[in-house]
């Protein structure tokens, strides 16, 4: 075999005409970039999604209005429009006294917008509003770090306190120790009896940015016309199927549905957020590897197009080779490796922007770092299979030339 | 004895075109031609550019085919050198019958059996000349630091050792057709096929070169050498002369005279 022949004339002339070979180069360099980023950025972002989710609580579903479908899809929310009714108290009570296979039934309501907190001098506004039952903290994603949370008394006698995130105690309450100290929600006074724990963002939105009073006082603020979302946490998650059942039925039950309707509520688990999340991102991956296997195959093309300009310039190179024993498929290995290495060499490049790229988004970005191993091994494989394809043509028409007739080329 | 223009017609009169047999071609003749054809078809029109070549070269010769060009030497060269399969005629090289083989069994019997040098030297201008001198060996499949001594070897005895690792445009045009030949002395082929192999050269360093081939004659080559120029021709024992597609002539030069006819 003389594979090391053909592998040193293959990086000699890529050396030889640098220029030309990164220019022709450029689109496999740039598919291969766009491939593997995106799927470093997808696996990144998804890990990232799925670790703040999973953060929202575990074993945990959340009874609503719509069901995330319903959400993600408008004709199917202007259907559930017309069917859905908002989940009420009475509903919430029924669930809780006859979810035998929950070990917490919670509810919560909220609301963002328009929300304005005063103390003293200072005051926020669009501060998330969260009206919440006293068993909420158990179903939390974070612990209370200062004070203490709603006591049961708290909730049956409608006590004017609040349990506030850390955003609004550096705002409010700079340098002070902010329990029992007492501010406004819209113009009703709260005492401060509890702290939450920093949560950080998520996509750039901060997580400790809310003020949780009494669900009661929260409906008598602001009514109780919106929907409630019933949290409902399971012992476990080997329950978590069982309990999706048994919800659903006591929903269904107390909403009188007969068999052949459809739900009018939506149930929400962990897993099916993340499953929309990788929905999304699903899409997103399936269009940018799309636009990539584009630029390959036109990458692939121009590689030909060189590759054929190459054996041209080099039929005299063939002829001399022919004429010193080289048989057909010597010279066609001879391009065929040479193509191979070229892109080869493209996709190394597209591999090492990505890199450098998926290391810029994870320095500017909350992102965690991630070059996936199989995304790195696929493309350089398919760079290798790219070049030898698109290089099979070229190869073949050197391979053929008569031995005579590449001599007589001009050099 | 000599084959003279009488002898080879005899033979060709002897041997019915087509059906050779091994057993026709004597134990010291490395070439053999028998009434070789080749015709060109140009379109409508075929051209032959030769008509019935027979000729035998022995081992150890020292022939010049000489001929005008359009006389059909080249043509005959590229059937010598396996480069190109005749339309009609058998050849038999180093009792191999190769008239009849494909291109890649041609490749494998130029690889071991032919030494080329060229005219214009055909060296890969982006190798070195050692690289250049292994590359039959490459595709003979010898191990790479077997090739390497090899070449080193070869390259010793045309004096290039030390501009081994030069590559053809840091090289004189004589240092190049030594680096050509040294290339074509690497495989120990049965002979070397010299094609205008001081055309691009002035005349002092022509001189070296053929001195070089004499060398390589006295050290046992079988020595074929394609010219038009007549004092080119007379380094050789033996001129075959080539007119329209036929031997005109082949005679015994000064030297071959004066030489023994081949060597014990």
């Amino acid at each position: 075999m003389h594979l090391r022949e053909s592998i040193f004339v293959a990086f000699d002339t890529l050396w030889a005409h640098k220029l030309r070979s990164f220019l022709t180069l450029l689109g496999i360099i740039v598919s291969i970039w766009t491939l593997v980023a995106v799927v470093s950025l997808v696996q990144g972002v998804n890990g990232y999604v799925g670790q703040k989710i999973a953060g929202l609580g575990s074993n945990i579903i959340s009874v609503r209005q719509y069901s995330i479908a319903d959400e993600t899809d408008q004709a199917r929310f202007r259907i559930a429009q017309r069917r859905n009714n908002p989940i009420t108290m009475a509903e919430f009570q029924y669930l809780r006294d006859h979810a035998s296979l929950a070990a917490e039934v919670a509810a919560r309501d909220g609301h963002t917008n328009g929300t304005v907190l005063k103390s003293g001098n200072h005051s926020m506004t669009d501060v998330q509003a969260i009206g919440v039952t006293a068993n909420s903290i158990k179903l939390a994603s974070f612990d209370v770090l200062a004070g203490r949370y709603f006591t049961s008394s708290d909730e049956s006698r409608d006590n004017p306190v609040a349990f506030v995130g850390a955003d609004v105690i550096t705002q409010l309450f700079p340098g002070v120790n902010p329990i029992g100290q007492s501010l406004t929600l819209d113009g009703h006074e709260f005492q401060i009896i509890g702290e939450a724990s920093v949560q950080g963002n998520v996509f750039g939105q901060s997580q400790d940015n809310f003020i949780e009073i009494p669900l009661g006082l929260y409906r008598a603020q602001y009514g109780s016309a919106d929907s409630l979302q019933v949290d409902v946490q399971a012992p476990s998650a080997a329950l978590l199927p069982a309990l999706n059942d048994q919800i659903e039925v006591l929903m269904r039950s107390v909403r009188h549905l007969k068999y052949q309707d459809k739900d009018n509520f939506g149930l929400v688990g962990a897993d099916s957020l993340m499953a929309l999340f990788n929905q999304l991102t699903g899409v997103i991956a399936t269009v940018m590897i799309g636009v990539a296997m584009v630029f390959l195959v036109v990458g692939g093309i121009v590689i030909m197009n060189i590759m054929l300009a190459a054996v041209s310039e080099r039929t005299r190179e063939v002829g001399i080779r022919k004429a010193l024993g080289a048989r057909r498929r010597d010279i066609l290995m001879q391009f065929l490796v040479e193509s191979a290495i070229l892109s080869t060499v493209g996709g190394l490049l597209g591999i090492g922007l990505a890199w450098a790229f998926t290391l810029l988004a994870a320095a500017v970005t909350p992102l965690p770092f991630s070059l996936p191993w199989l995304a790195v091994i696929a493309a350089l494989a398919i760079s290798t299979a790219v070049g030898l394809f698109f290089g099979i043509y070229p190869a073949q028409k050197a391979a053929k030339l008569e031995p005579i007739t590449a001599l007589r080329a001009e050099a | 004895m000599p084959l003279s223009p009488s002898g080879i017609a005899d033979i060709a009169a002897d041997t019915p075109a087509g059906a050779p047999s091994p057993g026709a071609v004597p134990d010291d003749v490395i070439i053999q031609t028998d009434n070789l054809w080749k015709i060109y078809e140009m379109g409508a029109e075929r051209v032959a550019a030769l008509r019935g070549v027979s000729l035998a070269i022995r081992r150890n010769e020292y022939v010049a085919i000489m001929g005008p060009s359009g006389s059909g030497k080249s043509t005959l060269m590229n059937l010598i050198g396996c480069l190109d399969s005749p339309t009609r005629g058998t050849y038999w090289l180093n009792h191999q019958l190769v008239s009849e083989l494909d291109d890649d069994a041609l490749a494998t019997i130029r690889n071991f059996e032919i030494g080329f040098v060229f005219q214009t030297f055909n060296l890969l201008a982006r190798a070195t000349a050692l690289h250049n001198v292994e590359l039959p060996l490459v595709y003979a499949g010898v191990p790479a630091a077997e090739r390497t001594q090899r070449a080193e070897e070869v390259l010793r005895k045309v004096d290039l050792f030390d501009r081994r690792l030069h590559r053809p445009n840091e090289l004189s045009g004589g240092q190049r057709q030594r680096v050509a030949i040294a290339r074509a002395l690497i495989n120990n082929p049965s002979i070397i096929l010299a094609d205008e192999p001081t055309g691009n050269l002035d005349s002092t360093t022509s001189a070296d070169i053929m001195a070089l081939l004499d060398r390589l004659w006295e050290q046992g080559n079988t020595i074929v050498l394609v010219t038009h120029e007549a004092d080119i021709a007379e380094y050789a024992h033996r001129v075959i002369h080539i007119r329209d597609g036929m031997v005109a002539r082949d005679e015994r030069t000064r030297r071959g005279a004066a030489a023994p006819q081949v060597r014990e």
